[in-house]
């Protein structure tokens, strides 16, 4: 009764846009309680949906329901409708939920900000819009419409200080090359999502889910037409979900209001990249080479971000480079999953497909434990900046005596995303890890990238609390004199609230997360996850005796425990791993691997290069031909008005001749011809 | 009867006639009424092959031909009067009146 009515939890955010589009101004808080409720009614109908849903007959199979929008000549069918599984029901979920405590925070957050919160509050509605619509769409062309949407807000609200920034003008530039950057770098993936979903379109002649994802369509098309689609895809997904090479739009991301990096980095918009590769699962598991791909992007991501982490002094930076990193997780997961299954699927084992299975679930818990912390992690900081006004962690320190509140959820924050024994990143970094190290026995690569993903785990473990040490701890900084005290209590709230789900999401895989994340994979309504064949429980029945999880804990504790040294005790001088920050290597990840350079060459040489060949082609070709086609027709004109003399003789005697010579040329061919 | 011969000749001469008046009179007034005897001249030429083929459509044509002249000198003589009006001449050749071309 309530699943007819999915369409209504995009519909209500995008209510409420228009409503505090057109009100906003009359309205207290500027249209930001339209915003709340809106979030607020959509996470309500979600959660009644989801009950029903999975409490319902059908389970597990999808719910769907769609009417025709249109149809292109040569018999395809583009559709309108919702898709109801339970990855949907799990991801409109947490977006929702999430979305309504940020929003909640923004009134805190956001609240000296005037007039222009209306604009805010209108454009995160529509952000929310995008995000559940793009989750319960029922084909790739409406799902493609709100990625769009999606990246339409992004946009602007990265941008959102592009002009009158609190910090000046230098900021304002800052904040609006930071929104370019994030909307072309992201439209190079979308280009080849879209020349994908053409390819989708061409060879199953239908984009919708229930049709692509039936095995007997699948074994029909071209397998190799469908690989390129499916790498196409992924490149998308790279742009969205910021994977190497793509990446670094997201550290920039940062000019935007932390509420917005918040979402954009929790709930919504870098989760879109990979939701679409958990949706696109039946196809991407096609080939396992596509996904061996997947995983090496992911892994490679995971290390590069990380490393970045290590040295940066901002504090929402380091939390945008372990999104970044941690998406890497999400997708190496999916990968090596998929590989797996993509092998069990060829040789027809089962026990692979339960096995690789089980990287599906990882993908997607790691997703949702993630969004959690993330959202927590940097509510907590935009908690911090708000109070001492500054990014620059050099200038905090011993601010736990100042905001106790703010201090300890972001311990949590940190702990679970280190993942610390018991919090939901230990659970879902272990499942991650579990599976990369599976694949790893069929796959060398996986191995690989295993020791990567544990090298990163470590890391992690150790940026985070550089990160916390250096903002909590130690000595006052410059700005924490200025400090004015613990946040409101619509900030802090939230913060708590999000603290208990950061701490205690994991254990959401212990009471069957796992089944709810599944389809059918092969014929005959083979389940993936422990709905039949144990899956994900199997893994942590062996997680406490298996010598690897004890290496992850034991390295995250030694990450921890360096950074307590080098920032609390300083009996560990951090200068003396990078020669004070000389070495060649800190250079580097100052730099960012100088991948904002490599993009500045490209588009410099690349894109400047053919723009000023096309400029050359317009100016020179086209422009030439008009110019030259209306110069001739003038210059002509302008000679044969010459023969204008202006006297009727002249004239009545150019008829005369003219009718002379015509009629004597008709004679003449009467006679040749013998007409008369 | 009258041969044919005899009309067309005389249409002829009429429309040699105008064609002079037209190509060599300077005086504007000259020259319409010199187009009106080289159109005359034509409607002789269709009344003639249409009596002489026994078609009544021949002498139709030459009525819609003459009402069509009528209108036709009308409208010049209108522009005619309106030139001398603005530029006090009819004379053809006169630059005051060539002027007018562009």
């Amino acid at each position: 009764m309530f699943i007819e009515y999915t369409w209504l939890v995009p519909l209500v955010p995008m209510i409420c846009f228009l409503l505090i589009g057109f009100i906003g101004q009359k309205t207290p808080e500027k249209g930001g309680y339209f915003a709340i409720a809106g979030a607020l009614i959509s996470f309500i109908l979600a959660a009644l949906i989801s009950y029903e849903y999975l409490t319902g007959d059908v389970y597990p199979a999808p719910v769907t329901e769609q009417i025709a929008w249109f149809v292109i000549p040569g018999g395809f069918e583009i559709n309108l409708g919702y898709y109801v599984d339970g990855l949907t029901c799990v991801m409109m979920l947490f977006s929702s939920f999430i979305s309504t405590l940020i929003f909640v925070y923004s009134v805190g957050y956001m609240g000296d900000q005037g007039e222009r919160r209306k604009r805010y509050y209108a454009e995160v509605s529509l952000f929310l819009t995008g995000m559940l619509g793009l989750i319960v769409s029922s084909n790739f062309l409406e799902m493609f419409i709100f990625w769009e949407v999606m990246g339409l807000c992004s946009y602007l609200l990265i941008g959102f200080w592009s002009f009158r920034h609190p910090e000046g003008d230098a900021a304002s530039a800052n904040a609006a090359s930071a929104a370019k950057k994030a909307f072309l770098v992201t439209r190079l993936g979308d280009v080849c999502l879209m020349a994908g979903l053409f390819i989708l379109l061409f060879e199953f002649q239908s984009l919708d889910y229930a049709t692509l994802f039936n095995s007997a369509n699948i074994a029909a098309v071209d397998s190799d037409m469908l690989t390129l689609a499916m790498l196409l895809i992924f490149g998308g997904v790279i742009g969205k979900s910021a994977q190497f090479p793509l990446h670094d739009w997201l550290p920039d991301a940062m000019a935007g209001p932390t509420t917005v990096s918040s979402l954009i980095h929790a709930a919504t918009m870098v989760k879109a990249g990979v939701y679409l590769v958990a949706r696109g699962w039946p196809l991407f598991i096609q080939n396992a080479e596509v996904m061996l791909f997947v995983g090496i992007i992911g892994g490679l991501t995971a290390i590069i971000a990380a490393s970045m982490a290590l040295n940066n002094m901002n504090i929402k930076r380091v939390l945008a480079y372990s999104t970044i990193s941690q998406l890497g997780y999400m997708i190496l997961a999916l990968g090596a999953g998929g590989y797996l299954v993509a092998l069990g699927l060829e040789s027809g084992s089962e026990e692979l497909i339960v096995a690789g299975s089980a990287g599906m679930v990882a993908g997607c818990f790691h997703m949702m434990n993630h969004a959690f912390f993330k959202a927590l992690l940097f509510m907590c900081s935009g908690s911090v900046i708000h109070a001492v006004g500054t990014e620059d962690m050099r200038q905090m320190g011993g601010l736990h005596k100042h905001m106790k509140i703010t201090s300890i959820t972001m311990l949590i924050g940190s702990l679970s995303i280190a993942g610390f024994p018991f919090f939901s990143g230990f659970w879902s970094k272990d499942l991650v890890l579990e599976i990369a190290m599976e694949a790893g026995s069929h796959e060398v690569w996986f191995t690989v990238l295993w020791v990567i993903a544990v090298i990163t785990a470590f890391m992690t473990a150790f940026y985070m609390f550089r990160m916390w040490f250096m903002t909590f701890m130690g000595e006052e900084g410059h700005a924490t004199q200025h400090c004015h005290g613990e946040s409101p209590k619509t900030m802090t709230v939230p913060l708590m609230i999000l603290s208990v789900f950061a701490f205690a999401s994991g254990f959401l895989i212990l009471v069957g997360l796992d089944a709810i994340v599944s389809f059918d994979v092969i014929p005959g309504g083979f389940q993936v996850g422990g709905g039949h064949a144990g899956g994900a429980l199997h893994y942590f029945e062996h997680l406490f005796t298996n010598p690897y999880t004890y290496l992850t804990i034991v390295l995250a504790l030694v990450g921890i425990g360096i950074a307590y040294l080098m920032y609390v005790k300083k009996s560990i001088n951090p200068g003396m791993f990078n020669k004070d920050g000389e070495s060649w290597l800190y250079k580097a990840l100052t730099k960012r691997w100088w991948f904002p350079d490599l993009y500045n060459q490209i588009s410099w040489k690349v894109g400047y290069g053919v723009a000023r060949g096309v400029d050359y082609v317009d100016r020179q070709i086209v422009d030439g031909t008009v110019n030259g086609l209306s110069g001739a027709v003038v210059g002509g004109g302008e000679a044969v008005s010459k023969a204008q003399t202006g006297n009727v003789h002249d004239y009545s005697s150019m008829v005369l001749i003219g009718v002379a010579l015509l009629s004597v040329g008709f004679l003449m061919i009467a006679m040749v011809l013998g007409g008369i | 009867m009258i041969p044919m011969e005899y009309f067309l000749v005389l249409a002829g001469i009429l429309f040699a006639i105008g064609a002079y008046g037209v190509l060599t009179k300077n005086n504007a007034i000259i020259v319409l009424m010199c187009i009106e005897l080289m159109l005359n001249a034509a409607n002789i030429n269709f009344v003639t092959f249409g009596a002489f083929a026994n078609d009544i459509m021949g002498q139709a044509f030459v009525i819609m031909s003459i009402s069509v002249a009528a209108a036709e000198v009308a409208v010049g003589i209108a522009i005619l009067l309106n030139a001398y009006k603005m530029r006090k001449t009819t004379e053809l050749d006169d630059e005051k009146l060539t002027s007018l071309r562009w």
